[in-house]
């Protein structure tokens, strides 16, 4: 009978017992994480639940990540599929505006631009020695996009996913510190002062629908890899724009995104566990993704100075920086930025096209990017 | 001289916070404008007194409506 | 094929790629524009 009593109250203890260190790290980061999304407002959708994910696969004994496990089912069903971002895609769609990028289409050049940080972050990952596929997974934390990364390195290297997805969203939240000083040691004062007047409305309504048709049968021709990331953003907004559905609009992005944005949240953190995700390597993925940043904001300026010097300084540089698709915030700093120097320079509309620029600029990188993989047989 | 200052952006006047009569410096804050949803300051295009406020709180503006305009003092 | 050879075709096709994929749809949306131009009286309506 004692004995009985013995072993009963030791099932109790068996989780102190096999609790390691790795475990407590680990536990620790997802406190952080859900510290930096509750206190500090940082992406709090989505670091609360990747906080919380995190903390629980890494209670030992309780197996979520297991077999039959609720969250290895969640993962099983929504990321392997790709599934989750691809919903998260349809929303982010039915949201944004791209009316800004449709008044001034010379801001898909910036959008461009704002990506180059991915493949040249993915050329300094393979000089670090990281293998082909790898080097691509951190390379898209440059794309800046949540969805994206998830739906590159969840194909590719889903042993990266958790490093990965932290390091795109928490960066994606720090833009308003990563950006500025960047911006100020590229461009003079002379770029930073030039006002840039927004254009009255000037697109029609047949534009606006027609836009995300054509875009997706000419995207989706040139790099199909990507298709499913461009098909399911320029859904969600065909579906806004063209007025006759308004509740699957609504339904896309305000249900569906926050149930999935739950759902996927809570599956990148039990990504987590400490066994897979305390290595050196991850340090070095967070660090990469870090330098993709920088570097989109970089080239994106750069690209700013060229279309000012090509423009006879029509254009003004620093909304070249709103060319990564951290929507919005990116065009925001860039409106704050414009204003410290000029207080009549309202950019806010041209930051916006530039942004949202970046948010198609990022589909179009990573499909270009997997149809050249395809191309050159890689996957 | 008269100055009139127009919206910059298209959004929805949040606040305005001067009023007819006021005396404004260039670069003033005089209203917010929710645009984007982001409130943005507006300033003062120059110094001067406040003749004629055309923005109302909770009013939508297109760029270029006219805002209010301003008497400069020489 | 070799690292050097794969990074630097990533590097020059997709950067590449991804310009000239927007910049098609660049001048396809400036097309579009000048095909349906905004007209105010019929967008009140909608």
């Amino acid at each position: 009978m004692l004995e009985a009593f013995a072993n009963g109250f030791s099932g109790l203890l068996a989780g102190f017992s096999h609790l390691q260190l790795t475990n407590v790290v680990m536990i620790v980061v997802g406190c952080t994480l859900l510290y930096l999304g509750i206190k500090k407002d940082f992406e709090p959708l989505l670091l609360v639940p990747i906080g919380f994910g995190c903390i629980l696969v890494n209670i030992p004994l309780a197996d979520l990540m297991e077999p039959h496990g609720f969250l290895r089912t969640i993962y099983d069903a929504g990321i392997m599929t790709e599934l989750f971002p691809l919903l998260i895609f349809v929303g982010i769609g039915a949201m944004t505006d791209f009316s800004p990028v449709l008044e001034n289409p010379v801001t898909l050049l910036l959008g461009a631009a704002g990506q180059f940080g991915i493949f040249l972050t993915l050329g300094l990952a393979l000089a670090l020695g990281f293998n082909e596929m790898d080097s691509v997974a951190i390379g898209v934390i440059g794309a800046c996009d949540g969805p994206t990364a998830i739906y590159v390195t969840s194909q590719y290297a889903p042993h990266l996913l958790g490093a990965v997805s932290v390091a795109a969203y928490s960066y994606m939240s720090l833009v308003p510190i990563i950006q500025p000083p960047i911006m100020r040691a590229l461009t003079t004062e002379k770029e930073r002062i030039v006002v840039m007047k927004a254009t009255r409305k000037s697109v029609s309504r047949t534009t606006r629908i027609l836009f995300p048709v054509i875009i997706t049968i000419i995207g989706g021709i040139i790099a199909p890899k990507g298709l499913p990331l461009l098909g399911t953003i320029m859904l969600g907004n065909l579906m806004r724009e063209c007025g006759t559905v308004e509740r699957l609009t609504k339904a896309s992005a305000n249900e569906i995104a926050n149930v999935v944005t739950l759902l996927l949240g809570i599956s990148i953190g039990a990504t987590m566990d400490g066994k897979i995700f305390l290595q050196t390597q991850t340090l070095i993925v967070l660090a990469l993704g870090f330098i993709a940043i920088c570097l989109d904001t970089a080239c994106g300026v750069l690209l700013g100075k060229v279309l000012y010097v090509t423009t006879k300084g029509k254009i003004n540089p620093l909304i070249g920086a709103a060319g990564i698709s951290a929507f919005p915030m990116s065009a925001r700093v860039v409106m704050k930025e414009g204003q410290k120097y000029n207080k009549k320079n309202y950019l806010l509309m041209h930051a916006m096209g530039a942004n949202a620029a970046g948010q198609i600029g990022s589909v179009i990188a990573a499909a270009v990017m997997l149809s050249v993989l395809k191309g050159m047989g890689i996957i | 001289m008269k100055i009139e200052l127009t919206s910059p952006i298209p959004g929805k006047i949040m606040k305005v916070l001067v009023g007819v009569g006021d005396a404004v410096n260039e670069d003033d804050e005089v209203m917010k404008i929710e645009s984007m949803k982001m409130e943005n300051p507006i300033y003062a295009p120059a110094t001067g007194t406040i003749i004629a406020v055309c923005a109302k709180e909770n009013n939508e503006v297109e760029v270029d409506d006219l805002l209010l305009v301003i008497e400069e003092a020489c | 094929m070799d690292k050097w050879t794969f990074g630097v075709t990533m590097l020059v096709v997709g950067m590449g790629g991804t310009m000239l994929t927007l910049g098609i749809m660049s001048v396809i949306i400036a097309l579009l524009k000048k095909v349906f131009p905004y007209k105010k009286e019929a967008e009140e309506k909608s």
